[in-house]
This record gives C-alpha cells, structure tokens and sequence, in this order.
C-alpha cells in the first residue's frame, strides 16, 4: 500500500529543488558551450565579430593549413605512441605489483601515483628544467655516463620536442592507469593463477593467458580514458614548456585551436579544429569499445 | 624434494629481480621531483653548474625570496579559496540532484543520467574558448567567484556518474523506515541518505577539490589580474619571468612549495581517492 502510493505521489516540489539549478548550470556551461563550438564552426567568427555563415569552409581550409597537417600528425603520433605506452606499463606494473607479493608494494604505488596528483602547470615547469640545455638533469646524465655525443636542446630541437611532452605525459598518467589495472586484477580468482601455476606457466604466460584476457574490457575502458587523457594533456603541457615551437614541431590539436582561437583570434576556425578534434577522440573511444566488448 | 627447493630460491631470486627493478623505476620516476627539491637549495651560479649535483650550501633565502618578492602567498589563497567554494557548489549541486534522479523515477531522470554520461566525453580544452566569450560576455572575467562557479557547473559529469553508483547501492529501508516516522524528503536527504553516502561523498569532493586545486587552462583564460591567480596559473607565469629573469633558485623554491601544499592535500585525501578510483573508475 505505502509502496504504490509512493510510486505515484512525487514530491514534485522537492525534485525541482533539487535537479532544476544544478540542470540549468549545465546547460548554461557545458551544453550550451558544446552546441555553440558547433554552429560557430561553420562561421568566420573572429575578434570583430560574430562573422557569417561560410558552410564548410573551415573544415575543408584546414587540410590546406600545413601547421594543422603538423599538429594533425604530432597528435596522432603521441596518441598512438602515448596511450598505448601508458597503459601496457601501467598494466606491468600493475601485474608485478599484485602478483610478486613484495612487502613494500605499497610504497611504490604511492611513489608512482605522486605525478598525477601534481598540476600540469607544475609539472611542465618542472620538466622544462628536467629538459632544459643549460641545466637540465638529462643533459647532465649523458655527459655523466660518458654519453655526452648525445647532448642536445631537447625542446629547442625539432626531431625531439614533441616526444619531451610524450615522455612527460606517460610520466605522470601511468600510475594512474596502474591503479586502475591493481582494482582489476585483485578482482581475479587467485584460483586461476594457482591451477595455471600447477600447469607450468610461467608470469609472462600469466599475464598474457590470464590477466589481459581475463580484464580486456577494462584495460578498453583505461585506454579510452588514457586517449582522451592525452589529448587533455596535450594542450597544457604544449603551452608551457614548448609553445608549440619550434616552428609548430610540438604543436598539437588542442594547442593550434588555442593558438587560432585564443591567440589569434579566429574562433570560428578554432571551432572547427575543436569538431574535428572531438570527433576523432569520440570515434576512437567506440572503435576500442567495439573491439574490446566484441566476443 | 630437491626440484621445490629449487623452486623455492628461484621465487626469491625472482622477486629480489622485481624488487631491484621496482626501486630503480621508483627512483627514475622520482628523481624529476627530488632534484627539484634540492635544487631549490642552490645558488644561481650552481644551477649553472652541473645539474645533478648537490648544493654546496642550503640557500634558504631562495625561499624568502620566492615567498617575498612573488605573489605565491596570494595565489595560494586564492587557489584555496576557489577549492573550498567550488567543491562545496559541487557538493551542493550533485548530492540532491543525484539523489533524486536514481531514486524518483520522474520523467526525463533517466534522459538527465544519460546526458550527463555523455558529458563525461566531452574534455574541457573543448569548451575552453566557447566559455571564455560566454564569460566575457557575462562580464565575469577575472573574477575567481565566477571561476569557482564555472569549475563546479562544468565538473557535475563525473560526481554525478560516481555518486549515482553510491547512492543506487543504498537500501531503500532506510529511507521508507524514516518516512514512516513522518521525515519529508529534505529531512530524509540531510539526516538518512548524506551519513550513509559519506565515502562517496568525500570522494567526490576530494577528486573536485584536487581537481580545480590543479586546473590551468580555464584559471589561466579567465583570470589575467596579477592578484587574482591561481597557484598553477601563477607557477606557469612565474616561469615565464624567471626563465628571463635568471633568478632559478626562487623560481624551484617556489616549485618546491607548489608541490608540497599539493601533495599535502593529497595525503589528507589519499584513502578516498583510491577508494574512489576503485568504487566509481572502471570496476563494474
């Protein structure tokens, strides 16, 4: 009886109390945003104003703009390179962390979950100095092992700058994505392990016949994660420590759109970049979705 | 007998391997964070000098310098200021509108849920310039009220994907046992559904609060007064100027004090954060 009734009675008053402000802040915020870098896309908006409807343009322009094929390509690279990366050390360690036993396991968790906790702000200043010609540590450590042939501006040369902000990127996300994989292997029976131990199989057989298998939709879901990560990653860490430079070498995606939108001022063009960005971060997310939840 | 023993001193062997193997990844992936700490110690000369080494005295006064002659005490307040205002938005926000939209099924509930699942898609750098005009527009630029606002409205996705599995787990009983004893659905809200979600709530206010604490890009668009910046915005500034000024030593002492009221924020937080990560990540 005091189940029907309360099925049909809502306390309509408290339910708009209590979704209403917090709905209306986000379509103020975020749709309304979302909405808007799609129509002004297909405008020349700029610093004068709101501009007028140019259709496609901008999405047909931008493959005859050489520095978006630049930072098109450098973003491609450091995805494929970076998340893959990421996530198979983080899957390693991961791995090592929950089935070697060591006593210490903790210590080292913490100690490789410290850089994501750090703001990228921070960690860009950091590892421009890490970097850096004159006073970096790298530089210091090739001369110190004999090495020295190998010294270079890192993020002043063009062959290196872009991969600088790769490394940084794995640097700091693996212990995140490290977590992740320890959450999902302690969910496996250890009575698998144990039966795959009697039938003579070593870790590495373990961990490709056992573990991957056995959490493969997750390790799908940290990758999307760890794709849309890089991509966020990459417009702070570009801004500071290489500006994109030299001459667009570590430029990417998500910086060329603040170039061209914040910079210079031509947000419809931005707004593209920004569609077409999106899309191609959407469009991997279901691809890796649909491979890993396949079966 | 002979073939366990074997067995016996190759596990050990191995994990002596993985141990070694551990520590030196440990130390490579920490050393960026200790050199600059010890570097901050150094004179300018020194940093001149060959990096990896060691000061030869402590330079303390890299500190007062970096603590005098920056505005660092001001953007950390800042900084600590917009955290508290927009976590406890968020908090405020989310709680009541998750509550109702996995416990009432009203009509559209399961849309909202839905919307707000896709948003978790959408990244930030996204809308960054798209909530810059909406701002200047709003003639809310550079105001760190209107940044603490925009950090609570654009962060709701996460929280309310992470409290809608909390609250869903807790049993109805609970809440019809107070109903019966005559509690409205506002009393039941404070008083039944909060103190039971608290893990998750404290969950989601930690991720937000490390969240807006670490923020860049927006902080960094939105407030362009000196007085007004974050701690991240005013450490990427910082860099700027020094990196010409040649004053290195207040630039890694200021560094060192950036890192450490962070990770200071995270030791309060750690328990939840791996809590949370485990709970509302990608278990499930």
């Amino acid at each position: 009886m005091g189940k029907k009734q309360k099925k049909k009675k809502l306390p309509v008053l408290f339910i708009g109390i209590c979704v209403i402000p917090t709905v209306v802040l986000t379509l103020i915020f975020k749709i309304y945003p979302t909405v808007n870098t799609l129509i002004m896309s297909f405008t020349d908006a700029n610093l004068l104003g709101s501009g007028t409807f140019v259709g496609l343009h901008n999405y047909t322009y931008m493959f005859q703009d050489k520095y978006f094929i630049l930072a098109l390509k450098n973003t491609v690279k450091l995805l494929a390179v970076v998340s893959v990366v990421t996530i198979a050390f983080s899957l390693i360690l991961a791995f090592i962390l929950t089935q070697s036993r060591l006593r210490e396991a903790g210590i080292y968790r913490t100690i490789l979950y410290i850089p994501n906790v750090i703001s990228l702000s921070v960690v860009a200043v950091i590892w421009a100095f890490v970097f850096n010609a004159r006073m970096g540590i790298v530089n210091s450590f090739l001369d110190s092992v004999g090495l020295g042939m190998l010294k270079r501006d890192w993020l002043g040369d063009s062959n290196t700058a872009l991969w600088c902000i790769g490394v940084v990127m794995i640097w700091q996300a693996v212990g995140y994505y490290m977590i992740m994989h320890i959450a999902a292997i302690d969910g496996i029976s250890q009575e698998i392990y144990e039966a795959a131990i009697i039938d003579g199989a070593g870790k590495v057989r373990q961990l490709l016949s056992i573990t991957v298998p056995l959490i493969k939709n997750i390790i799908g879901r940290t990758f999307i994660l760890a794709i849309s990560g890089t991509l966020g990653m990459s417009l702070s860490l570009a801004k500071v420590m290489t500006g994109g430079g030299p001459n667009g070498a570590s430029s990417v995606l998500t910086y060329y759109m603040f170039q061209q939108g914040m910079m210079q001022g031509n947000f419809g063009y931005a707004m593209a970049i920004t569609v077409f960005t999106l899309i191609m971060s959407l469009g991997l997310s279901f691809l890796t979705e649909a491979i890993t939840e396949k079966e | 007998m002979v073939g366990k023993r074997a067995g016996k001193w190759k596990r050990i062997l191995v994990s002596w391997i993985l141990r070694v193997i551990m520590i030196l990844l440990s130390a490579v992936m920490i050393y960026p964070l200790i050199w600059n700490l010890y570097s901050s110690f150094k004179t300018n000369t020194e940093f001149l000098g060959d990096a990896m080494k060691l000061p030869e005295h402590l330079m303390w006064d890299n500190y007062i310098r970096a603590i005098s002659e920056t505005n660092l005490g001001v953007s950390i307040l800042n900084s600590i200021g917009i955290v508290i205002v927009s976590t406890a938005i968020l908090a405020l926000l989310t709680i009541p509108c998750t509550y109702c939209l996995v416990r009432y099924r009203f009509p559209g509930a399961k849309l909202i849920l839905k919307v707000y699942m896709a948003l978790l898609f959408i990244p930030d750098s996204s809308t960054l310039i798209q909530l810059f005009l909406l701002m200047r527009n709003l003639h809310l630029l550079n105001s760190r009220a209107a940044l603490a606002l925009l950090y609570a409205a654009t962060g709701v996705a996460f929280p309310v994907f992470l409290l809608s599995g909390f609250l869903s787990k807790i049993p109805r009983d609970y809440e019809e046992a107070a109903m019966i004893d005559g509690c409205g659905p506002f009393r039941i809200l404070i008083n039944v559904v909060v103190p039971l979600a608290r893990p998750g709530i404290v969950t989601v206010c930690m991720f937000s609060a490390i969240g807006s604490w670490n923020e860049y890009m927006t902080a960094m668009v939105m407030l362009t007064d000196e007085k007004k910046k974050t701690l991240a915005v005013a450490m990427a500034h910082l860099y700027e100027v020094q990196r010409y000024a040649t004053d290195w030593g207040t630039l890694f002492a200021a560094l060192v004090i950036a890192l450490l009221s962070t990770l200071m924020i995270f030791m309060i937080g750690q328990k939840y954060i791996v809590q949370g990560m485990n709970v509302g990540g990608v278990k499930g």
